[in-house]
């Protein structure tokens, strides 16, 4: 009985076309747009070329300090300044009157540089020339304590060497963020409107009364349809995962070189779609009860959102923390332990003991919240409008 | 068939109870057409959803073919069809077919008995047309055959109506009409709530009048006609209420 029921409570879902874009087109839309952004983000900069106004009187001295920055172009004027607000340039340099001669006879020269704060370009730019002015400036130095008969170390008294604990390439912090947001959100968008309808929906229809009244126990009923809701957020999570791998793989090289699991592949894959799977069904309990409480899809679907919400909150906790870093609480969590579980397998980390803390933890508040909902659904109150 | 014995139902609105049901007794005798009159908010409703086991008895207890209705409501839904009137409770993403072939399975009926008896209803109510079509493009008519048909797809010795042909044009109404002419011979025992008077003066033989809660007739309904002298059920309803509420008499 329970399996025909949720063959038809399936059948019925695919059938409605908000299942279908959500469980489907949903994931593969949103993940093609967050995966090329952070490609775009991460090699923004590689490649761009950024013009840079400088006075008619800027000539090929002055250009040759830049020699080693083949991004910048620059871009003559009378007035640097408007050209920069004109929009024909992304930053301005305005030199002092004859400045490499006035540096080499040791006279006062200065560099006035103009930009966009609000502008990443101009901000990039702004950088670049800092940078190469700041080495010129280094050498002019070093070149006049020379002269001096000045020994370097005077001015640099120590030198500061950084090294980097994690190996791993940088940008697969940002993956660690991108892929759990998205799953979970994913999982939370697509199996909504499926579990509104198989509750608040049948109590908006009456067709909750009609099943009521046939001689199915009402838990072999909340389980079909809990069975239900898990199975189209696993479909979302699959689908999810599987986008964003084909697109990683296939459609970029930053995002591609930041994964690499080495020989413990296969395992991370599995262990992710595990994780997938449960967090499916954990979040089937919590739309269940939102489903529950609604007499009206509408009224259940405004209980829901912010169960959804709370899914966005652990990225602005985990992001800023290291693997190191993560504790019990990180994993014992629901929600924030999709997050980071997922940040390890993405780091290549296999831990087990935060493996069994997260599965245990889903699988506690998934079977609590379930409780919960059965409590309810033998209730009058709740299942009749 | 149904015995209601001493049956209160109250609802907890908030702080306070309200009372829908108070101490109501009759019963229904097989293959009788019981007709359940009175306005909205006399507990019509309430009292078809206790026999139907959707809703407990604060006190009082309900037996339907031979069960208590606390005690063994799965073996009671085995024996009763019910129709919620206003809504028809289909998917509307499944056909006509499927809608039927769903409920067969949740009573426990086989594919063959399925197919047959779908057949057989399907062609009881002319719906062999749109038989393997979505319900969701139905006329309201058409929604109301599929519905019945549902009611009816595990053969049930009882049938609960509550307000059936509400919002049907004539033509559904009649088809309803028809249809429970029909089950009576063929020995259906039927409760129905309706506030159409013609309707109930045409269908039943026995009427219970609720007013507030409360039963305020039950019996014949040749013999209501002839203790009141009259045969307009519907001033003999009014009469009823004006004699049970001081409200009315002005």
């Amino acid at each position: 009985m329970l399996l025909k029921i949720y063959l038809k409570e399936m059948k019925d879902c695919f059938r409605d076309r908000r299942t279908l874009l959500l469980t489907v087109l949903l994931p593969i839309i949103m993940m093609t747009g967050l995966t090329f952004f952070y490609e775009s983000l991460i090699s923004e900069g590689e490649g761009e070329t950024y013009s840079l106004a400088v006075e008619k009187s800027f000539g090929a001295k002055e250009a040759e300090l830049f020699s080693g920055m083949e991004n910048i172009e620059f871009v003559q004027s009378a007035n640097p300044e408007e050209t920069l607000t004109e929009g024909e340039a992304v930053a301005a340099l305005v030199l002092s009157p004859d400045f490499l001669t006035s540096i080499e006879k040791g006279e006062e020269a200065s560099v006035t540089l103009i930009g966009d704060s609000f502008s990443q370009n101009s901000t990039n730019l702004m950088n670049l020339v800092t940078t190469t002015l700041t080495a010129f400036e280094k050498s002019v130095t070093a070149t006049r304590l020379q002269s001096q008969g000045t020994d370097l170390s005077v001015i640099q008294p120590f030198t500061i060497d950084q090294k980097e604990i994690s190996e791993d390439n940088p940008n697969v912090n940002l993956l660690a963020m991108l892929i759990p947001l998205m799953l979970s959100l994913a999982i939370g968008v697509g199996a909504s409107p499926s579990a509104s309808d198989l509750f608040a929906g049948e109590k908006e229809r009456k067709t909750m009364e009609a099943l009521l009244m046939t001689p199915v126990n009402r838990s072999t009923l909340l389980f079909a349809k809990w069975m239900t809701i898990a199975s189209v957020g696993t479909i979302t999570g699959l689908t999810t995962l599987g986008v964003v791998a084909a697109e990683i793989t296939f459609l970029t090289e930053n995002l591609k070189q930041a994964v690499s699991f080495g020989d413990n592949a296969w395992l991370i894959i599995g262990l992710a779609l595990v994780m997938t799977i449960l967090f499916s069904m954990f979040n089937a309990s919590l739309l269940m009860i939102t489903s529950i409480m609604g007499k009206t899809v509408k009224e259940s679907q405004s209980y829901s959102t912010p169960v959804m919400m709370l899914t966005i909150l652990p990225t602005m906790i985990i992001t800023g923390i290291g693997i190191n870093e993560l504790t019990f609480e990180h994993f014992a969590i629901p929600i924030m332990n999709l997050f980071s579980l997922l940040k390890e397998l993405l780091f290549g980390v296999i831990n087990y003991e935060h493996i069994v803390i997260t599965l245990g933890s889903n699988i506690v508040f998934m079977v609590l919240f379930f409780i919960i909902g059965r409590i309810m659904f033998m209730k009058d109150k709740w299942v009749m409008n | 068939m149904i015995e209601i014995n001493e049956v209160t139902k109250q609802f907890k609105d908030k702080k306070k109870f309200i009372t829908a049901l108070k101490h109501v007794s009759f019963s229904v005798n097989k293959g009788e057409v019981v007709g359940l009159l009175g306005e909205n908010g006399a507990g019509k409703t309430t009292l078809l959803r206790s026999v139907a086991t959707l809703l407990t008895p604060t006190d009082g207890e309900i037996t339907v073919a031979g069960y208590n209705t606390q005690q063994n409501p799965n073996e009671i839904k085995k024996h009763i069809g019910v129709l919620f009137g206003g809504e028809t409770g289909l998917y509307d993403r499944l056909t006509a077919r499927e809608n039927l072939a769903y409920f067969a399975t949740l009573y426990g009926m086989g594919k063959h008995e399925t197919k047959v008896r779908i057949e057989e209803l399907a062609k009881m109510f002319g719906m062999r047309d749109y038989l393997d079509r979505k319900v969701g493009g139905f006329s309201k008519g058409m929604r109301q055959k599929v519905a019945i048909a549902r009611t009816l797809i595990h053969n049930p010795d009882i049938i609960l109506f509550d307000e059936p042909t509400t919002g049907l044009d004539i033509t559904s109404s009649n088809v309803f009409r028809q249809l429970v002419h029909q089950l009576k011979r063929e020995g259906k025992t039927i409760l129905f709530s309706s506030h159409i008077m013609e309707e109930v003066s045409m269908l039943c033989d026995t009427v219970a009048m609720m007013h507030k809660g409360e039963l305020v007739y039950h019996g014949k309904l040749e013999e209501l006609y002839r203790s009141e002298g009259s045969r307009d059920l519907n001033y003999i309803f009014m009469s009823k209420l004006v004699r049970g509420n001081e409200d009315y008499a002005s």
